[in-house]
């Protein structure tokens, strides 16, 4: 069952992330990468990592793929306008692509092929990892929060209307350099 | 009295806040009364610690307070208080107090007159530093310091272009030398641990450190870079005949008695180590002997005054290191202050006749001045008999000596020397002759104009002139008198090595030719210049006129070569950013969006290509050049 | 600890102020005030952190020593000076000052966190706490469509340079199983293998980005030059000293022991980033691109005490980091107070506002390292350090031929405000005030210079 599992999992990923890059509409290849994370995050399942799993799916295959097929569909981006790379740049592409190959394939052919000794089967859940969170990390936890905060902070700043009484103070500041 | 110090550079920094800050809503007088009297200040102080420690003979330290505490290296601000600093003393705040009481007529048309004196307190101040420093960080601070009030007060008149050029070359030749100078103090630190004379000298007499000649070589000459630098030594000399553009005063003062003597109190302050370093010794003794006769060449046939005393500087500096070169480092003291008496006094007489001509420095414009301006003729007179070593005046007691000292070491820098000696003869009294004696040349307004100048400058002439004659007499040869008053003042500081017991009747003889020779070139020069006529000069004599064309030689060889590297990494390294200007102009004409986040896009691109390029050259080099 | 807490207090009232202050000369004054608070926070910390030992929080998150507040306290200083000094021109740049001042609150934040972390994740955090809100600074003048460049660039190669941080991290706690910088030492020179060497490696090139070392300075002018002058004076100094603290805690704690496999990489990275630097800089027209690319100059020079691995080089970084700071600030001040920021803008500053000449005069003095200011210390301290190390005697001079180069473009604003005729257009008057203020970081400028001691007797 566990094998049977893997393996299909497997050639999902892999045929997924082949369809990403070979299919000519980028709404298909949108869609075959939300594909290859479900396959990536059945393989976490396997591995006992379950919260990594949920995450997976709801910020990649959710979030982020989701923003990628609007910014796709409000640009109209289609196969017809696909710019056309040169020859130079498709010869270059497929020299470094087939290094990396070459590098991957020789370091792996020394690897040796050992088993993972799985340990206790609930090391992925939820629950051990908000009491190392909340123990161990509890710092980098709370201080993440400024991060955010000014994050907010600078979305409020970026994307607020600009009054206009303040043109003239800060019209000076660039003048010269915009000659 | 030496532990009072820190009152003699205090009182020109005092002088320089009150000028500095106020010069705007000070009268000029006053502020040429504080000036001056700030100097008188601190000479009379000098006065006091020069006799103390003539009498008790030792060096003293005054500890002012704690500098840098760094982990083991600890660099106080300490002044070190011996004969050597002594005496320096003197030199500076004497000959400055004259120059300062010169200054308060010289520079009384002038509308800057008030931070002219602030800039020189500061020069007073910052030389001061430079002398009494306990160790090489504090001699560098006044030397930088010197540095910068040199490059002030050669742009004092800056709305000259060609004389804020000057101040320029000024600094950035000087900056080279510091460099040198620089990387000597951080070998002594490095290979020592201690910046502080006493220590290291200590450590160099005990040799607790073992180290090679050659280290001690290295040391030596990158000091000796710096003291290029500042003494205007080949090839670093080409800066101080264009200082010229300053002030007279600044010229006399900075330019020929005290600023340009830097590099020899340095070196001298450094006997013990350069005793140890024969190699740099060596260079020393060749770079001063050439610096010598080439400026001398040059000095021959220029028709500027004050361009044929600013080579006559630089040649009569190369004597110096000629004797630091060969290890007579009092000798070279004892120039350094006969020099400082007559070539002040020259400088200052020259800006007597300059004031006199409304500004006139050409040679060929004057002639007969001596019918009008009768004290600065005889004062100038004096002083052309000094530098070119007449007996009985002081020139002729130091420059025989160096001479002398030079023969004993190796009798072909003696013929050398008594070579360049010769020149300055020869282009001290054609200088003289040109501009005192024969036909006034001049326009008819500038001779109606022709008169002697006040008090405040003829009473420094007449000072100096005194001084020229007997300064000398501090160090009579051994065949008149047995006894050298300021080589015994010096021996505790000083290591010689040049101690030389010739023969009576050598030093007879050596004596002999060199006054010779200057006799025969003063009459040379009056035969040749008394009806003079001024052709275009052609062949050799154009060579010299041009200097050796040694300015062209560095815009070639250095100045161009590195303008065009650097031209060329800019295109390269600049692509970026010319790029940005361009789109800059792209955004403002065209406004379209799509094409601006397109090269927007481009352009980060670009960026992040370099890095991931600088990241695989790392890597390449963290993985394949260590292991 | 608590500055941490303070500084994030302080950042949110400022937040909430942006609602509730509506006049903007208020939301300086409240930043004022904050910030002395922040300060007097700073100086508790320092009298009451023991000098022995380091102070561990929270499992060993933070190691804070006497050396690290006493680092935070002289910067949030610096903060303060700057605020008081450039105050009035953030307030130009658009209407959300309160907010802006937030934003450097946070800033100051990262700083403490960076100066004690003992942890790569808190490393990690700070870093991304010192750079989100700068993104927002350069990109603060909305209107100007420079600015927003300069913004979007400087995020998306910041956005690359931290995923080269995250592996490195990642392939650290591959090679030792830890994420505690402490725990690295066991790690041995000549048995390091090639996951730890990579890490090493890659983290010293995220730092050197957000430090804008040679060859990843590349955003450096172009988002200096683009941000708001305002925002560049303090990206340009406590921003980076912040990096810069992070950096230099990273490579002596934690590698220091193995130096001698890292030295070349970065000894490699110090020479290109003083050559590039000091280079460039020769040929700018623009004061403000010129001092974007002297900064670049000024990293490399504080390079050097990273390099060391000694006691001189944390002296070292102490100094160079007030004493650059205070100079750059103090000559931003005056940038801001001129129209015209190319070299012509300054011609004749000298005739018409003497003080402003003469207090920029001694601030490019101290950037050039010219001896009795506290740019000539600075150099001193971390170029001393370098030369304990024996090895990097090279570097040392070269870093000295630079600081020559230095010298010429740094007096070419000097000769253009004394020694050229002109009449330069100013922003706004010069008040007593700004005198007063101008005046007082000029003598802290000679203080450093002159005892600088007194900057490191904690």
């Amino acid at each position: 069952m566990y094998e049977v599992l893997f393996w299909f999992l497997t050639i999902m990923a892999i045929g997924c992330a082949l369809g990403v890059i070979l299919s000519r509409n980028p709404v298909n290849s949108v869609l075959f990468l939300i594909a290859t994370f479900f396959a990536i995050s059945g393989h976490y399942l396997l591995l006992n990592a379950q919260f990594l799993a949920v995450v997976n799916i709801i910020v990649y295959a959710g979030a982020i793929m989701v923003l990628f097929l609007f910014v796709m569909m409000l640009m109209n981006l289609n196969a017809d306008v696909e710019p056309q790379k040169s020859r130079l740049a498709q010869l270059a592409g497929m020299i470094a692509g087939g290094v990396l190959f070459l590098v991957i394939l020789a370091a792996l052919r020394t690897a040796s092929l050992s088993v993972l000794d799985k340990q206790s089967n609930d090391i992925g859940l939820i629950k051990n990892l908000g009491k190392v969170l909340f123990t161990q990390y509890v710092l980098p936890f709370e201080i993440s929060s400024v991060l955010f905060l000014s994050a907010i902070i600078g979305a409020v700043v970026i994307s607020r209307k600009e009054e206009v009484h303040s043109t003239v103070a800060d019209g000076s500041v660039n003048t010269s350099d915009i000659k | 009295m030496t532990q009072l110090v820190y009152l003699v550079p205090l009182f020109p920094l005092i002088g320089f806040l009150i000028n500095g800050i106020f010069w705007r809503k000070m009268p000029k007088t006053a502020g040429g009364v504080i000036g001056t009297l700030t100097i008188l200040a601190s000479f009379i102080v000098s006065l006091g610690i020069f006799f103390e420690v003539k009498n008790s003979g030792t060096a003293t330290m005054v500890h002012l307070f704690d500098f840098i505490n760094s982990g083991k290296l600890s660099i106080p601000f300490t002044f070190q208080v011996d004969a050597l600093s002594s005496l320096f003393l003197l030199i500076i705040t004497g000959v400055g107090f004259l120059i300062h009481v010169y200054s308060t007529s010289y520079m009384h048309e002038d509308e800057g007159m008030v931070k002219y004196f602030a800039y020189l307190n500061l020069f007073i101040f910052s030389m001061l530093l430079l002398v009494l420093g306990g160790n090489y960080l504090i001699m560098f601070i006044g030397w930088e310091g010197v540095g910068l009030c040199s490059y002030l007060l050669i742009g004092f008149w800056f709305k000259n272009r060609d004389y804020t050029n000057a101040a320029k070359k000024a600094f950035v030749m000087n900056r080279i030398g510091d460099l040198g100078f620089l990387v000597g103090m951080l070998l002594i630190l490095y290979t020592y641990g201690t910046l502080s004379y006493q220590d290291f000298f200590g450590q160099l007499k005990g040799g607790q450190v073992i180290v090679s000649t050659s280290t001690y070589n290295w040391i030596a000459i990158c000091l000796f870079i710096g003291a290029m630098g500042k003494s205007a030594q080949i090839p670093l000399y080409t800066w101080l005949p264009d200082a010229m553009a300053g002030p007279t005063p600044v010229s006399a003062l900075i330019h020929a008695a005290t600023m340009v003597t830097a590099g020899i109190y340095m070196i001298a302050r450094s006997s013990a180590l350069y005793n140890l370093a024969p190699m740099a010794q060596t260079l020393i003794t060749w770079i001063g002997l050439a610096t010598a006769i080439v400026a001398a060449t040059i000095a021959m046939k220029q028709y500027d005054i004050k361009k044929v005393l600013a080579y006559s500087t630089v040649s009569q500096l190369g004597f110096m290191f000629l004797a630091l070169g060969v290890g007579a480092y009092t000798t070279a003291v004892f120039h350094v202050m006969t020099h400082a008496f007559f070539k002040a006094l020259l400088f200052l007489g020259a800006g007597s006749v300059i004031h006199a001509m409304g500004g006139e420095q050409d040679l060929r414009l004057m002639g007969g001045l001596g019918k009008k301006m009768r004290i600065t003729q005889i004062t100038f007179l004096i002083g052309c008999l000094a530098i070119s070593g007449i007996p009985g005046f002081s020139g002729f007691f130091s420059k025989d000596e160096i001479l002398a000292m030079a023969y004993a070491h190796d009798p072909i820098l003696y013929y050398l020397g008594v070579f360049a000696a010769m020149m300055t003869a020869f282009y001290m009294f054609r200088l003289y002759f040109l501009a005192f004696t024969g036909i006034f040349r001049g326009t008819h307004d500038q001779e109606h104009h022709l008169h002697e100048s006040p008090w405040a400058i003829t009473i420094p002439l007449i000072i100096l002139a005194i001084l020229s004659v007997v300064g000398g007499y501090v160090g009579l040869p051994a065949v008149i008198s047995e006894h050298h008053a300021l080589a015994s003042y010096l021996a505790p500081v000083v290591a010689n090595t040049g101690e030389h017991h010739m023969l009576a009747g050598t030093e007879w003889m050596l004596m002999g030719i060199s006054v010779s020779v200057s006799v025969l070139m003063i009459i040379v020069a009056y035969v040749r210049n008394k009806k003079p006529a001024f052709a275009p000069n052609t062949g050799v004599a154009k060579f010299l006129e041009n200097k050796w064309y040694v300015d062209e030689l560095y815009d070639a060889v250095i100045v161009r070569p590195i303008g065009a590297i650097s031209r060329l990494l800019d295109r390269f390294a600049e692509r970026a950013g010319i790029d940005g200007i361009v789109n800059g102009v792209g955004k403002l004409v065209g406004w379209g969006g799509d094409r601006v986040r397109l090269l927007q896009s481009g352009q980060v691109g670009f960026y992040i290509f370099v890095m991931v390029l600088g990241i695989i050259a790392l890597f390449t080099l963290g993985f394949f050049w260590i292991r | 600890m608590k500055a941490i807490i303070a500084a994030t207090i302080s950042g949110v009232i400022l937040m909430f102020a942006g609602i509730l202050v509506k006049e903007k000369k208020n939301a300086v004054t409240l930043a004022v005030i904050l910030l002395l608070a922040l300060l007097g926070v700073n100086i508790y910390e320092v009298v009451s952190t023991p000098a022995a030992a380091p102070q561990a929080f929270f499992n060993n998150m933070l190691r804070i020593d006497r050396y690290a507040v006493w680092f935070n306290t002289l910067l949030t200083g610096c903060t303060l000076l700057y605020v008081l000094l450039i105050g009035k021109e953030i307030a130009k740049v658009g209407s959300h000052v309160a907010e802006y001042f937030a934003l450097i609150c946070f800033i100051l934040c990262g700083l403490y966190i960076l100066s004690g972390y003992n942890n790569m994740l808190m490393l990690f955090l700070g870093i991304e706490i010192i750079s989100i809100p700068q993104y927002i600074l350069a990109g603060s003048d909305k209107k100007n469509l420079k600015s927003s460049e300069a913004s979007l660039k400087y995020f998306l190669m910041g956005a690359f340079s931290t995923g080269i941080l995250l592996m490195g991290i990642t392939l650290l706690y591959g090679a030792t199983g830890s994420f505690y910088i402490t725990n690295f030492t066991f790690l041995q020179a000549d048995s390091l293998n090639v996951l730890a060497l990579a890490g090493i490696i890659l983290v010293m090139i995220a730092l050197s980005f957000k430090v804008s070392a040679a060859p990843f300075h590349m955003w450096t002018p172009d988002v200096y030059d683009g941000a708001p002058t305002a925002f560049t004076a303090f990206m340009a100094t406590v921003a980076k000293a912040a990096a810069f603290i992070a950096f230099l805690r990273l490579f002596q704690v934690a590698f220091g022991s193995l130096s001698n496999s890292w030295t070349l990489v970065l000894s490699v990275i110090t020479a290109a980033t003083l050559f590039v630097g000091n280079i460039t800089a020769v040929f700018q027209q623009s004061v403000k691109r010129m001092l974007a690319y002297s900064s670049i100059a000024q990293a490399g020079f504080m390079l050097f005490a990273v390099i060391s691995v000694n006691a001189i080089a944390w002296q070292g970084i102490i100094i160079y980091a007030v004493a650059y700071s205070v100079a750059t600030i103090g000559i931003f001040a005056v940038l801001l107070k001129l129209k015209d920021y190319t070299y012509d803008g300054f011609n004749g500053l000298a005739q018409k506002e003497p003080t402003l000449a003469f207090v920029a005069t001694i601030f490019l003095l101290s950037l050039a390292g010219i001896p009795l200011t506290g740019g000539f210390m600075a150099k001193y301290y971390v170029l001393s350090a370098a030369m304990q190390q024996g090895h990097l005697m090279w570097l040392v001079i070269f870093a000295l031929l630079m600081a020559a180069i230095s010298v010429y473009y740094y007096f070419r604003v000097i000769i253009a405000m004394y020694f050229k005729p002109g009449n330069p257009e100013l922003n706004s008057p010069v008040t007593q005030t700004d005198k007063f203020l101008l005046i007082l970081t000029c003598a802290i400028v000679l203080l450093i210079g002159i005892f600088p001691q007194l900057f490191l007797s904690v």
